[in-house]
């Protein structure tokens, strides 16, 4: 909601900058954006008394003097006597109708009327509707202004739970469905109660005499019904939160003296209907109570003078909660307001111990297993479980985003393939991935099972010892059976030929019940560690990868180490990875022999050869330089 | 040849894997909060309006509650919790207090853009005890602040609203770059349910509170964009170890 800070200021009589209004408003937990003097406001949903100039007013009058001195029509008023029957009335057990006739149209608007139009930049829509639209930014109370002329017959007020047509006055056609609150007149809807008007009714430029309509209707009852009907509504979004049951008489004598500032009036007459009394709020004055859920020693006038700023009355030794603060019950939401008014920033804090908790984690042998994995090279995942497929098993989603998240994953293997698809068209050659997640399925909806699922393809590792070892059921087995041998993986191949992609290597994984796991598991020492500090995110490329190899021959054994080091710190922008993928040290032939693969790729554009060859050259140059050192095969 | 034997190999260079960031964020925050002396609890991920919402005085009308907002599954009768907020209900109503539970997880709300999953991480506690105020609440969430960010981070509280605390609050700290950044949701239990889980609201009080845990590691580990944590692909994660 917009409040323009002129808005506010003109009723402080403190002269105050808009920083410091500013200051106050999040102290009072009102957050904001301010664009060019206008407040830009959030309001939290049980404040839905703030959502006005005078309900923000009421907020800040906690810290400064304010003024409400908009006037309002203060004679008596003649009976208006419509033909109106409520027929939910615990949905909306009060509402007054306002009936005016006016001389002249007005076509220039002044005062307030015209400031909130000019400095919030809003365009006008009929006189009528301007001021009830004006009223409900001011006051916090949404009117709706009907077209007298239209109104032909007995207008109803029910909650209906049938199909109906409804054309709104924004010209939008709707079909209600469902239980909804309506006006009509002859059975046909003219009014989405709380949420928007309708166009036979609705007022135009042309219309002289109106009926407002004020009106408390249950938050309950207007909730949803605008993102149901797809319409934004100020009014709604007012009603939806709660407004003030017993304003409409005030709301209703400010619209008259609005009106009466622009144009003459020549007849007006108010009926109100009062079906069930709002109850009063009473709740005891204790400021020790207050103490101890802040934690503070406030006095009781300090206490007292807070809530009395506020608007609360204190009587008889209870605290009397205004009709507007629907959000205030308890003791703990009076502390809330005391907190707000004293700022939550300057409580001081007050040393909290915990008594110490001396149990097991429960979780010993799921985080073994994923040490486990991280030390043989797997890198943990985490996928949606929302999936497009329906297994025999599968719990279905009620109100899925869409028709590929309709089901829930009944396995994670199959969230695990799509990952190791996604890494082997990145061009990485030695994919290995686990994911440890709760699996639902409709035959235990209520009884979570926790597995593990792993799967890999690719050469064992990218070292000398690993890269030319491929990944494959037998040596995935013998890997794991070496170093836990008291846990069966039951590793099986996952055939490809289902799958999209021309790559061959075998496929590998398992998926298995955390229950099925032994507490041998346990006795496994990890040399893997977690990170002692949080690494900085380096952004990745998309961009295509290109390999290198080269191949050493070491004559002279003394340069071994050395080409080893120049090479394996070697930085470039464009090398990402170097390491060693063939080493074997020939005694017989006194030889060493060390490969080394290079991977180059480029964060903003597609490296070419050419590249590639002069980051190449300038390591063969250096390595060539050492004597006893050759590249078997180069030119 | 003597001096060939003695020649090392290359360092063999395992490649070793790394946790999940979401999940080393997570268990960093876990045991964190552990030596503080909560103890962890744990919920399943399908729930009941019962204890996502009900026991949690979030009223029937609640907006969270409409099938825009939160998954439902089994023909509404079931859910996809929203929070980790049930399973302290679950636990407050087998245990007696004083108690202190976190619990940590995958939760899901029906939001897919640039910052919001429909699958996401949170960790939360409650701890209920005799006169538990928000002067107590202030000290651990400055404490678990300064834990994950440092003692010079600025932060700042911020009155808010959620239907099971009261009051309530949200809590920034100010970026590198001046910016305020929500952090955390916390309040004192409201009384309403302490009363739902069976325990006295005159003799006991109780603080909670709650992380977004991505939130956290797209600060700590500078990650723009939410979505580069479920892609899983490796040039992300082998950057974690």
């Amino acid at each position: 909601m917009k409040i323009a800070y002129s808005h506010l200021s003109q009723y402080i009589e403190e002269n105050l900058t808009i920083e410091q209004i500013s200051y106050s408003l999040f102290q009072l937990g009102h957050e904001h954006e301010i664009d060019d003097g206008i407040f830009d406001m959030e309001f939290t949903p049980n404040r839905g008394d703030c959502l006005s100039l005078n309900g923000l007013l009421r907020d800040l009058a906690v810290f400064y003097t304010v003024n409400f001195n908009q006037e309002i029509y203060t004679e008596k008023l003649e009976d208006f006597h419509i033909d109106f029957e409520n027929l939910s009335e615990s949905i909306c057990p009060q509402i007054s109708f306002l009936k005016l006739e006016i001389e002249n149209i007005p076509e220039i608007y002044k005062g307030s009327l015209d400031n909130y139009f000019k400095d919030l930049r809003l365009n006008k829509n009929n006189f009528f509707t301007d001021v009830s639209n004006y009223l409900s930014y001011e006051t916090g109370q949404p009117t709706h202004c009907y077209d007298a002329d239209s109104i032909k017959g007995r207008l109803t007020f029910q909650e209906v739970n049938e199909d109906k047509e409804f054309e709104t006055l924004l010209e939008k056609k709707i079909n209600l469905s469902g239980k909804n609150s309506i006006f009509s007149i002859n059975n046909e809807v003219i009014n989405l109660a709380g949420v928007v008007g309708g166009k036979s009714t609705s007022c135009s430029g042309k219309t002289k005499t109106v009926i407002v309509e004020c009106a408390f209707f249950q938050p309950e009852a207007i909730i949803g019904k605008s993102v149901k009907y797809d319409i934004k509504s100020d009014a709604s979004h007012k009603f939806e939160r709660g407004v003030d049951p017993e304003c409409h008489d005030i709301v209703l004598r400010r619209f008259i003296k609005l009106v009466s500032e622009h144009t003459n009036i020549k007849t007006m007459s108010i009926i109100s209907y009062n079906y069930i009394n709002n109850p009063i709020h009473r709740i005891p004055v204790n400021v020790q109570k207050i103490n101890q859920i802040i934690g503070i020693d406030l006095s009781d006038s300090d206490y007292l003078n807070y809530l009395t700023k506020l608007r609360f009355v204190i009587e008889d030794g209870f605290i009397i909660v205004p009709s507007f603060r629907g959000d205030i019950r308890t003791q703990n939401d009076l502390a809330e307001e005391v907190a707000r008014v004293i700022g939550y920033d300057n409580i001081s804090r007050l040393e909290i111990n915990i008594p110490k908790n001396e149990q097991p984690n429960y979780k010993d042998i799921e985080n073994k297993l994923r040490y486990f994995l991280l030390d043989h090279g797997f890198y943990e995942v985490i996928n949606s479980p929302f999936v497009g497929h329906q297994f025999k098993e599968s719990i279905k989603v009620d109100n899925p985003l869409d028709s590929n998240r309709e089901y829930l994953r009944t396995n994670i293997k199959d969230s695990l393939l799509d990952n190791l698809l996604f890494n082997e068209k990145r061009q990485k050659d030695s994919v290995k991935l686990f994911e440890i997640s709760d699996i639902y399925t409709s035959n235990s909806i209520h009884s979570k099972k926790r597995n593990i699922s792993i799967i890999c393809s690719g050469r064992m590792g990218l070292n000398y010892e690993d890269f030319s070892k491929k990944i494959s059921v037998k040596n995935l087995t013998k890997l794991f059976h070496d170093t836990l041998p008291s846990e069966d993986f039951n590793f099986k191949e996952i055939n490809r030929s289902q799958l999209n992609t021309k790559i061959k290597n075998q496929i590998v994984g398992c998926e298995l019940s955390l229950d099925s796991f032994t507490k041998e598991v346990l006795n496994y020492k990890s040399f893997s560690k977690s990170p002692d500090k949080f690494i900085l995110y380096q952004s990745i490329s998309d961009l295509p990868e290109s390999k290198r190899d080269l191949s050493f021959s070491v004559k002279d054994y003394s340069k071994s180490k050395l080409i080893e080091s120049y090479i394996l710190n070697f930085k470039d922008k464009i090398l990402k990875k170097v390491f060693v993928f063939d080493y074997y040290n020939n005694i017989k032939e006194e030889e060493i022999k060390i490969g080394f693969r290079f991977i180059f790729q480029s964060q903003n554009k597609t490296i070419t050869d050419e590249e590639v060859d002069l980051v190449i050259k300038k390591i063969i140059d250096k390595t060539l330089n050492y004597d006893g050192i050759s590249i078997p095969g180069l030119y | 040849m003597s001096e060939l034997i003695g020649i090392l190999p290359p360092e063999l260079i395992k490649d070793r894997g790394s946790l999940h960031p979401i999940n080393h964020m997570k268990d960093s925050i876990m045991n964190l909060l552990v030596s503080f002396g909560f103890e962890i609890v744990d919920g399943p991920e399908i729930e009941t309006e019962q204890f996502n919402f009900d026991m949690l005085n979030i009223k029937k009308t609640h907006p969270a509650r409409q099938m825009h907002d939160t998954f439902y599954v089994n023909n509404k009768s079931n859910l996809l919790r929203t929070h980790t907020s049930p399973v302290q209900i679950r636990g407050m109503l087998e245990k007696k207090p004083p108690l202190a539970f976190i619990s940590g997880g995958k939760v899901y709300r029906k939001d897919d853009d640039a910052t919001h999953l429909p699958m996401f991480h949170q960790v939360e506690g409650i701890y209920v005890d005799e006169n538990i105020s928000f002067a107590q609440l202030k000290d651990l969430i400055y404490k678990i602040i300064y834990s994950l960010f440092g003692e010079d981070v600025k932060l700042r509280f911020r009155p808010s609203y959620f239907p099971f605390t009261e009051p309530s609050a949200e809590v920034d700290i100010l970026s590198k770059e001046g910016k305020w950044l929500e952090i955390l949701g916390c309040g004192l239990v409201n009384p309403i349910v302490l009363e739902n889980c069976n325990i006295d609201p005159n003799k006991y009080s109780g603080l909670a509170f709650g992380l977004g845990i991505e939130r956290i590691a797209m600060l700590k580990h500078g990650v723009t964009d939410i979505r580069e944590f479920y892609k899983s692909n490796l040039d992300f994660l082998s950057q974690f170890k």
